[in-house]
């Protein structure tokens, strides 16, 4: 699916977060959006899942303003599991809840898919490490066969083995299975690793855009200090 | 002039929260009328409710009942009126006592978990998630807490009230040497259904208060540990309040 998103602008209380965001994201393409904590990158995801209204501007999917979010999936920045149910029941979380019994066996083969043991399956997310859970959340989000998945942070908290190896997951379920992804990040590691396109917010606004695996080529100035790791103004 | 703004800053503040606290309820009802209904969640918590509460309100409805003799017995045996007693604590507790301390018990129990519980799932995105699984938190979260509670609390009522008239017989029996088949035969004789039912009453509206303001205050808490903290506070303070002031109300409606 193509989203493209036009002059999109979001305020809280009084403060502008988005001032005025215009992207496309390619159907089937790894897109990574990067910047600094706080300056809108969840928001503006959230807004294009129609978690949350925007004040003006527009977002088109295919063409249309319209769509069917039972299309989008999403994993959230620390996994966002239910804590009363069971591994299995977050897995297949709205079957479980509808009362539908024969999850068992696509639950199984999703944990297989992104690298988790049949043991945990009756298993609570209180009693799993943090690289499990986001692996578990993943999981869930491929549970109902998204054609967009949009991936929150997936490496944050996470040791930079467990980085690299969540990296690696996720890359190989968006080219296997033909997703189109949009990860936010500000891991220039992992943009490069799992994403095509890149663009980099800063105060509210695109200030750079291009090739994930040119990155570290880019001339834009606030960028390459945000790389570097140098406090941005 | 700051001084001013405060004030009219807080006023808008108070309004916009009454506003969006009305919708809240509105919603409520709208989605307790659609068929998405999660039974075993409604049943599940239900059942959670009832067997975690049991014994805080058991213990509340006995010593209750005992002080309730006591003083009485004290008041009354000033003008030789001591056999009043089984009439006043039975009437005490069905009409008055059992509805508002088993709300205000409640609400401390039960009113800040859900606040709590429901906060936490704000906070960690879990109601977000809620939502890219098309599962609607109020057919989920809010009908189940609010149903379960407003129909816990009037059994919970007749609870207290039964071991409150106990406590009552124990200690008129036991302490103050009444007859205990009298005492009985007073208690049943002079209550009425009406008196029963005026508690059973205010105990639907106790249970809906309490249910529907700790999801409400859970649902728009703010972010961080300091903001479960504050919601559940919010719950437990805003629904006893609630509670004592729409007591007077239905009293008088019941009068």
């Amino acid at each position: 699916m193509k989203i493209e998103v036009k002059n999109l602008k979001k305020k809280f209380s009084e403060e502008f977060i988005l001032k005025d965001i215009s992207l496309t994201i390619e159907k089937n393409k790894s897109t990574v959006i990067l910047g600094q904590s706080g300056c809108g990158k969840s928001v503006l995801i959230k807004t294009i899942y129609k978690l949350l209204n925007f004040d003006t501007g527009s977002i088109l999917y295919n063409g249309k303003s319209e769509v069917d979010t039972d299309k989008f999936s999403m994993l959230f920045q620390y996994g966002a599991l239910f804590d009363s149910l069971k591994i299995s029941e977050n897995i297949a979380f709205t079957d479980f809840i509808n009362n539908k019994t024969k999850f068992e066996k696509k639950v199984i083969s999703l944990m297989s898919d992104v690298g988790l043991e049949k043991s945990i399956f009756n298993k609570y997310p209180s009693e799993i490490s943090g690289g499990m859970k986001k692996r578990v959340a993943l999981a869930r989000a491929l549970y109902k066969n998204p054609k967009v998945i949009f991936l929150d942070e997936p490496t944050t908290g996470l040791d930079p083995i467990n980085s690299d190896k969540i990296n690696e997951l996720i890359l190989k379920v968006i080219t296997n299975r033909k997703i189109t992804a949009v990860t936010i990040t500000h891991d220039i590691k992992s943009a490069i690793k799992t994403g095509d396109y890149y663009f980099f917010i800063h105060k509210g606004i695109i200030q750079d855009k291009g090739d994930c695996k040119k990155i570290l080529k880019t001339k834009n100035k606030i960028f390459k200090s945000f790389i570097m790791g140098a406090n941005l103004k | 002039m700051k001084f001013i703004e405060n004030i009219g800053e807080l006023i808008i503040k108070l309004l916009s929260n009454l506003g969006k606290f009305i919708l809240f309820i509105l919603f409520f009802f709208k989605y307790l009328f659609k068929p998405k209904f999660y039974l075993r969640n409604n049943f599940n918590y239900f059942i959670n409710i009832f067997i975690s509460t049991l014994p805080i309100i058991a213990l509340t409805g006995i010593f209750s009942g005992m002080v309730l003799a006591l003083q009485s017995y004290t008041g009354f045996s000033r003008f030789s009126a001591e056999s009043a007693i089984p009439n006043i604590v039975v009437i005490t507790l069905t009409r008055e006592l059992g509805p508002v301390l088993t709300g205000l018990m409640v609400s401390a129990r039960v009113g800040s978990s859900i606040a709590a519980e429901i906060a936490t799932m704000r906070v960690t995105e879990q109601i977000d998630a809620l939502k890219t699984l098309n599962t609607n938190y109020y057919n989920y979260l809010v009908t189940p807490r609010v149903l379960s509670l407003t129909l816990a609390l009037p059994i919970f009522v007749t609870i207290v009230d039964f071991i409150g008239v106990m406590g009552g017989y124990i200690v008129s029996v036991y302490r103050l040497g009444f007859n205990d088949n009298l005492y009985l035969l007073n208690t049943i004789d002079f209550l009425s259904l009406g008196d029963y039912l005026s508690g059973v009453f205010k105990a639907f509206a106790f249970g809906f208060i309490i249910s529907i303001v700790s999801c409400y205050c859970g649902l728009f808490s703010d972010k961080g540990a300091f903001g479960v903290g504050s919601a559940t506070t919010n719950a437990v303070v805003i629904s006893s309040i609630l509670i004592l002031s729409s007591n007077y109300f239905l009293t008088e409606l019941f009068f």
